[in-house]
């Protein structure tokens, strides 16, 4: 998926157009994950704005990462692009049949391999196509879509949790983690693992110049459209927030916000901004209709499970 | 009453129904369930809300506030800015009917058994859309056809959360209706939004309107059922007639009468009962021949003291009855519409003024056409006219604006011809005519 499919001014307008477009109308098979899945249900929650700007947050953290963003993508000629090209990208892997997300997929690793170089803040070579780089960015966008639930969201269950990050190995896999356990070199394949995760590779990371534009960008974001700032405010203000400490330190923001005295915002107001933005985004051209497709197959797969659970009963009682 | 004559009566009131229209009433229903071809009333189904939480999801955090918001900033601003109006539309679009169990559940909540119980006959299908509801027809168990309002379950306590966060409503405010003054908009909006909420209002403004109108020719109230009314649910008698859309295929004759009905209703009410029904919808009439209109729908009324009431009175007394332009300008100013000591000739205040009262300065047959009330509307929101500075709408008459935005696009539809001012001295108490 690149840029110039979703041209447009706002941001809602291209992330909205992105979404309309990679919810498939009459997709082949279930793709990586399916309707019956936690990612689905994880992802249609109000939380997922706050878990994206967190994510991307998060992500500006590691340098190598960060230089082959900043020096491959022309992301501060129009962020706006590069943030739908990544939505797209996101909601095709997770919405998509398999043969869209491998598609999408193979796109992506063909740019990756262009993408390296030497990162200018620690002197060391880069490819974005190193299984290290690529599980940095996964796990800070999986650990997100926790965290951003976890505070302002719905309430998974534990082993919810855990068959949410054991899904998204599939996601990792296909853009060239390999498919190996944790402890070979795979992707993190439960929350034990995620966590073990950050605290091994803590030590690699460090903010730059890169990062505090990017941080500039995503939390004071002066391309939004005005009517949408003070939202917005509230929105980087819960993103910051649910950043682990050593995150929010690193940047050295406060405990509610970008500012060093901000008091983070309450569950109720961030849920309410969540609202709104969610309304806006209903109101561009194909949100609505793609949001009923999926509801119509999450709720397939719910009868069908309910089906399921009620036929095993029937046969339980039979072998009785 | 023996039980077999019971049974006939019933089936002749079931019978009775479906002949008064009932069946037409749901395919004039609100495009929620009628823009629905087979296929589309199916995805409807498939959608439908089932759970406290699928209502939550769809109508909280903000989002019922939204559209509420939004419906009331389209009642006093000509033009919501476009993008709030998509997604206005989208929002209304977004909410499915509540499935049959979910409905039930609420009426068993409110009174404690299942429909079947509780009225004769229960139709578990909604035939309408309502403002954070949905309208089922039923059968009383003595036999009369009701129209049974159900409101959301879990609604009201989400939106009065959501109504708390005033900072928020502002901004939405200032998104939905730039051309207002949201300062004097919000603290009236979240006073008739919580109105809304609770549907005992809503019986209540309901029997005072039936009351009032009771015995009276043309213009019909249903009747409260008072019995089968709670917080959450209004049960009225069942309303038949045409929808705006098809009277409007009426002759003109029978238009006019109709519109002269819809007139006397409105005014009649706010000069005499001193209470407005804000929302000349024209999805809240139904119509027969004779210019007989029923009114429905009273979530959102407004009543006014006589102070209140006096200064409009007062305009209307020294523009129509005395051409006296100065005591137009004081009562203006008395009222707040006009800042005291604006350096504006008071012929231009008149001049700009007087487009509102065109069609009763005057005795004689007047056409309100649709021209005339999009001329009103732009006169009302030409906040580039030299009064624009000095003119405000203060609180007690947000709701007001509606005869202006409003009442004159239902009636401009109608093409409707009338001698305005002749049936206004009829209705002016400050007049006094025979009727």
């Amino acid at each position: 998926m690149t840029a110039d499919v979703f041209p447009g001014t706002g941001l809602f307008q291209r992330a909205a157009a992105a979404f309309a477009d990679c919810v498939p109308v009459d997709p082949a098979d279930e793709g990586l994950f399916g309707p019956g899945s936690v990612t689905w249900r994880l992802y249609a929650d109000l939380s997922a704005p706050v878990s994206g700007l967190r994510s991307l947050l998060l992500q500006a953290l590691h340098p190598l990462a960060m230089a082959g963003v900043d020096q491959h993508s022309q992301w501060r000629d129009d962020p706006g692009a590069r943030y739908a090209s990544t939505a797209a990208y996101v909601l095709t892997t997770t919405y998509g049949d398999k043969a869209a997300a491998r598609a999408a997929a193979t796109r992506v690793r063909k740019i990756h391999e262009h993408v390296r170089g030497t990162d200018p803040v620690t002197g060391k070579p880069y490819a974005a196509s190193d299984p290290a780089l690529l599980i940095w960015v996964h796990a800070a966008l999986v650990d997100s879509g926790l965290a951003a639930a976890d505070r302002y969201g719905i309430a998974l269950s534990d082993a919810d949790k855990d068959r949410h990050v054991a899904e998204m190995t599939a996601v990792a896999e296909i853009i060239g983690v390999p498919p190996v356990p944790f402890a070979d070199g795979g992707a993190p394949a439960s929350v034990a693992e995620l966590d073990a995760y950050f605290a091994a590779v803590r030590p690699d990371l460090a903010t730059s110049r890169s990062t505090e534009d990017t941080a500039t960008y995503l939390l004071g974001m002066p391309d939004i459209e005005p009517e949408l700032a003070d939202v917005w405010r509230v929105l980087a203000a819960a993103a910051v927030t649910s950043l682990p400490e050593w995150a929010r330190a690193m940047y050295q923001f406060g405990a509610g916000g970008p500012a060093p005295d901000s008091v983070p915002p309450s569950r109720e107001e961030v849920r309410q901004v969540l609202g709104i933005l969610d309304a806006v985004y209903l109101g561009e051209p194909g949100v609505l209709e793609a949001r009923q497709r999926l509801t119509l197959r999450m709720r397939g797969a719910e009868q069908r499970r309910a089906d399921q659970a009620r036929a095993g009963q029937t046969g339980a009682e039979q072998a009785r | 009453m023996s039980e077999p004559r019971l049974r006939v009566s019933r089936g002749l009131t079931a019978m009775r129904l479906a002949a008064r229209g009932g069946a037409r009433y749901a395919v004039n229903a609100p495009r929620l369930f009628a823009a629905a071809g087979e296929h589309r009333q199916r995805l409807r189904d498939d959608l439908a809300l089932r759970t406290a939480q699928d209502v939550a999801d769809t109508l909280g955090t903000m989002k019922g506030v939204l559209m509420k918001i939004g419906q009331l900033a389209s009642y006093v601003d000509a033009g919501l800015a476009p993008p709030a109006r998509r997604v206005l539309s989208a929002l209304q679009d977004s909410v499915p009917p509540m499935s049959p169990e979910l409905a039930a559940g609420v009426i068993e909540a409110e009174f404690g058994a299942p429909p079947a119980a509780v009225f004769g006959e229960w139709d578990p299908l909604p035939i309408a859309a309502a403002s954070i509801g949905q309208v089922h027809r039923a059968i009383t168990r003595d036999g009369q056809a009701v129209a049974v309002k159900v409101q959301y379950p879990g609604i009201a306590e989400t939106i009065a959360a959501d109504l708390g966060n005033v900072a928020l409503i502002r901004s939405l405010l200032k998104m939905a209706a730039p051309a207002q003054d949201v300062e004097e908009l919000i603290e009236e909006l979240r006073e008739r939004i919580g109105e809304e909420l609770d549907y005992r209002h809503e019986a209540d403004n309901q029997r005072l309107f039936a009351d009032y109108f009771d015995g009276h020719p043309t213009a019909r109230v249903p009747r409260i059922v008072d019995e089968l009314s709670t917080a959450r649910v209004i049960t009225s008698e069942l309303a038949a007639g045409a929808r705006f859309g098809e009277m409007l295929s009426w002759s003109q004759e029978e238009r006019d009468l109709a519109a002269e009905t819809i007139y006397r209703f409105t005014f009649r009410s706010l000069y005499e009962m001193r209470a407005f029904n804000g929302d000349p919808h024209p999805g809240n009439y139904l119509f027969e021949p004779g210019g007989r209109v029923t009114f429905l729908d009273f979530g959102l009324v407004k009543r006014f003291s006589d102070d209140e009431i006096r200064p409009l009175i007062e305009m209307v007394d020294a523009l129509c009855l005395n051409d006296d332009p100065e005591a137009f300008r004081r009562a203006m100013e008395g009222a707040g519409f006009l800042k005291p000591d604006a350096p504006i000739p008071t012929a231009d205040v008149v001049a700009h003024m007087s487009l509102f009262y065109d069609t009763i300065r005057d005795r004689g047959p007047r056409t309100m056409t649709s021209e005339y009330s999009s001329v009103v509307a732009r006169r009302y929101v030409d906040f580039k006219s030299p009064l624009a500075a000095y003119a405000k709408i203060p609180r007690s008459y947000v709701i007001l604006q509606r005869i202006n935005l409003g009442l004159f696009a239902v009636l401009g539809q109608m093409n409707a011809t009338a001698d305005w001012r002749s049936i206004s001295e009829e209705i002016w108490p400050f007049v006094l005519a025979p009727p």
